[in-house]
């Protein structure tokens, strides 16, 4: 028995991929492209559906390499997408022209993994904020921007803003930094915050005030928040859902309670398995996979998972198992690729 | 006596622009045959630089003081001269970034090889086949040791890494954040090879890293280094039910936990720098339950529970738990 799609529409969500595919050209020798081998690809993203309502944050978790950060570059339109369907508020993206892709470009701003990198050392926090909107000509003058810029650090959790505007990112702390790459995001007036491992170089003891300052932000209606992250623990506290991707493709999706409490996919039972426990006490039974997920130039066939699944049945070898309602679930919004489920 | 012995450990930085950094003030602690030992604390606490010293690998611009023991002898006291002979032979260890060092145009039995027949303690043939030894002993195939690092996964380079440590047979082994740059079932891999190696070899492990649960899940016992000192040590399981320490507290509650319900909380402020004296507890400007003597005596260890140590004002008050 099917459940109905309970997942929202496209006409009142804000973002919506389907069958989203983005490859890269594998490089090949001198050798092989003399001897006209086929170019091959590596398929880093092959099929990812997915949507995102105002207000809520989804957390894209799986191991390194299994298309996370392709996915979010595919969406900001860093990356051009093989095949696949990208609207926001209903109005399909992909394949627009340059100019017609750059006020979308403003709606969607990224966060990245590393605050000292995607800082320029040589700018004051009020160039860093006010650099952006000079390029989208957001603020009709330099005292309408000064005073978007202060209003955008504040909002970012760095009050009062004159005691930051003038320094620059060596005179801030790590957490601070990241602060600033929010507030430079939040000037444009974002609807759609894409955060690739936004906290991971930061110490355990600043996260969570960034984590929660991204949880106000979603709240703040109208933003939507895709967070990759690669610690499930994290995804399970301050996400709505969580979306689990292995080798381009997303196996599991649903409520991060249900996703968390309930897996329904091999590969996310053997994840949530080997996430140690902060209590000494509560030891699990960790259920560790040899070996590491397949080259995704060499996707297998049937199940991509089918290579390192405990449960693994003759099927799963020829048919490539689809995102679908486990024929028993009881969340309407949780859906597994798997022949099993 | 135990097998690594660490007693009033301190290291100071020579600072380019003058001045001195005391990147580790005091550290005390002792480990025995087979046990796993965690280093936990935030970025540039002293962590690195702790075990660093145990080998007697610092750079020449810092000094340091204090003793380290193996099997009761100090291996620090006559400089270079007194570590050699332990090194490697003794105590190993696998550095922070180690996975990513690899020479890229060595193959990688190679280059576990190469250092037994340049340290003299094999000639070719004998490192060589000591190096598929290893290489098995650490989950990899004898025969991927023909290949280059860029053809090893992360996880494959972190045991080749680890390998590389126990080319000599150490009874210690120090390994500086070994899971950091890995995801998290490749980590659930490395973490049951350290263990395994532990349990079988009786190598005694001192795992650094910046992530609680890791040590919660591996170690026996740990310390918590704040500002270059250690603040508490104990059974894992005491630092995580019965903390004596606010910073472990906050630490503890700052880690997400896949199914707690509780929100996680930040520590607000930063650590402090090491570049000037500290009068008062060193986590005085970040602790949410301090006392007025906490901002002129620096509080020392004391004991607050079986095998459990704390450096707090809070633990004299109430005297040992
Ligand atoms: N610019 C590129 N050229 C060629 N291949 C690439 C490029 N960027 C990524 N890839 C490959 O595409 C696949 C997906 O990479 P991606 O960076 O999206 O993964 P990820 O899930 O973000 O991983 P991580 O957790 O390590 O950040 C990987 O196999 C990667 O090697
Ligand atoms: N060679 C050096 N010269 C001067 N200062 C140094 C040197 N190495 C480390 N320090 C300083 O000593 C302190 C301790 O550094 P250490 O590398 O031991 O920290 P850590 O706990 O290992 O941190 P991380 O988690 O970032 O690896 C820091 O303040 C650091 O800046
Ligand atoms: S000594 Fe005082 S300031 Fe330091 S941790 Fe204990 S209570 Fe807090
Ligand atoms: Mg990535
Ligand atoms: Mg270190």
């Amino acid at each position: 028995m099917s459940t109905p799609h309970a997942a929202p529409s496209a006409a009142e969500s804000l973002l919506e991929v389907e069958g989203l595919a983005a490859r890269y050209p594998v490089r090949r020798g001198l050798t092989q492209v003399l001897a006209r081998q086929t170019r091959r690809w590596v398929h880093a993203v092959d099929g990812v559906s997915l949507s995102l309502a105002r207000g809520e944050m989804v957390a894209l978790v799986g191991e390194s390499g299994c298309g996370k950060t392709t996915t979010v570059q595919t969406i900001s339109g860093m990356v051009t997408p093989s095949s696949g369907s990208i609207q926001l508020d209903g109005a399909e993206i992909v394949g627009l022209s340059e100019r017609r892709l750059r006020p979308l470009r403003r709606r969607m701003q990224m966060i990245y993994q590393d605050p000292y990198e995607s800082l320029d050392p040589r700018f004051r926090v009020s160039q860093t904020l006010v650099e952006p909107m000079l390029i989208h000509g957001i603020g009709g003058s330099r005292s309408d921007r000064a005073r978007l810029a202060a209003e955008a650090l504040e909002r970012a959790g760095l009050a009062p803003a004159g005691a930051f505007l003038d320094r620059y990112p060596h005179e801030l702390s790590g957490g601070q930094r990241q602060r600033v790459a929010i507030a430079a995001a939040l000037v444009l007036g974002p609807d759609l915050l894409l955060a690739d491992e936004p906290v991971s170089m930061l110490d355990v003891s600043v996260r969570a005030g960034v984590l929660a300052l991204l949880d106000a932000l979603r709240r703040d209606p109208g933003m939507g928040i895709l967070m990759i992250t690669h610690d499930l623990s994290t995804a399970a506290h301050f996400a709505d859902r969580i979306a689990v991707m292995y080798l381009g493709r997303i196996v599991e999706q649903g409520p991060a309670q249900t996703v968390v409490r309930a897996p329904r996919h091999p590969y996310t039972r053997a994840l949530l398995s080997v996430v140690p426990d902060r209590d000494p006490r509560k030891a699990g039974t960790p259920q560790i996979l040899t070996g590491e997920a397949p080259d995704p130039a060499n996707v297998p066939s049937g199940c991509r998972f089918r290579t390192r699944c405990p449960v693994a049945e003759a099927q799963c070898t020829t048919a490539d198992p689809h995102l679908r309602f486990p024929s028993d679930a009881t969340d309407p919004a949780h859906e597994v690729a798997c022949h099993l489920a | 006596m135990s097998l690594l012995e660490c007693r009033d450990l301190h290291v100071w930085f020579d600072q380019t622009h003058g001045g001195q950094v005391h990147a580790v003030n005091g550290a005390s602690f002792g480990l025995d045959a087979g046990q796993r030992f965690g280093l936990v604390g935030e970025s540039g606490c002293g962590k690195t630089t702790t075990i660093l010293a145990l080998m007697g690998l610092l750079p020449p611009t810092a000094s340091v003081a204090g003793e380290v023991r193996i099997n009761g002898t100090d291996i620090l006291c006559g400089g270079e001269e007194s570590v050699r002979p332990f090194r490697w032979r003794d105590i190993a260890m696998v550095f922070q970034g180690a996975m990513n060092a690899f020479n890229p145009m060595k193959t990688v039995a190679w280059q576990i090889a190469e250092p037994m027949v340049y340290h003299g303690v094999a000639d070719r043939a004998e490192a060589r086949s000591r190096a598929s030894e290893l290489l098995e002993l650490v989950g990899i195939p004898a025969a991927a040791g023909k290949r280059y690092p860029h053809e090893f996964s992360g996880g494959m380079r972190q045991r080749a890494a680890i390998a590389m440590a126990l080319a000599c047979e150490p009874k210690i082994l120090l390994a500086d954040e070994p899971t950091t740059a890995l995801d998290v079932m490749v980590q659930a891999q490395v973490l049951e090879l350290l263990t395994r190696l532990s349990d079988e070899l009786g190598l005694a492990l001192i795992l650094v890293t910046h992530d609680l649960p890791v040590v919660a899940q591996t170690c026996e016992r740990a310390a918590v280094m704040y500002g270059g000192e250690i603040v508490e040590d104990g059974p894992v399981a005491d630092l995580y039910h019965a903390a004596s320490h606010p910073y472990t507290r906050l630490l503890f509650a700052a880690t997400p936990d896949l199914y707690g319900e509780e929100r996680i909380t930040t520590i607000p402020g930063g650590p402090p720098r090491l570049d000037s004296v500290i009068a008062g507890c060193p986590f005085r400007p970040r602790c949410d339950v301090p006392m007025e003597r906490c901002d002129g005596e620096h509080p020392t260890l004391s004991i607050t529970g079986p095998d459990h140590r704390a450096a707090c004002h809070r633990n004299e008050l109430q005297g040992a738990k």
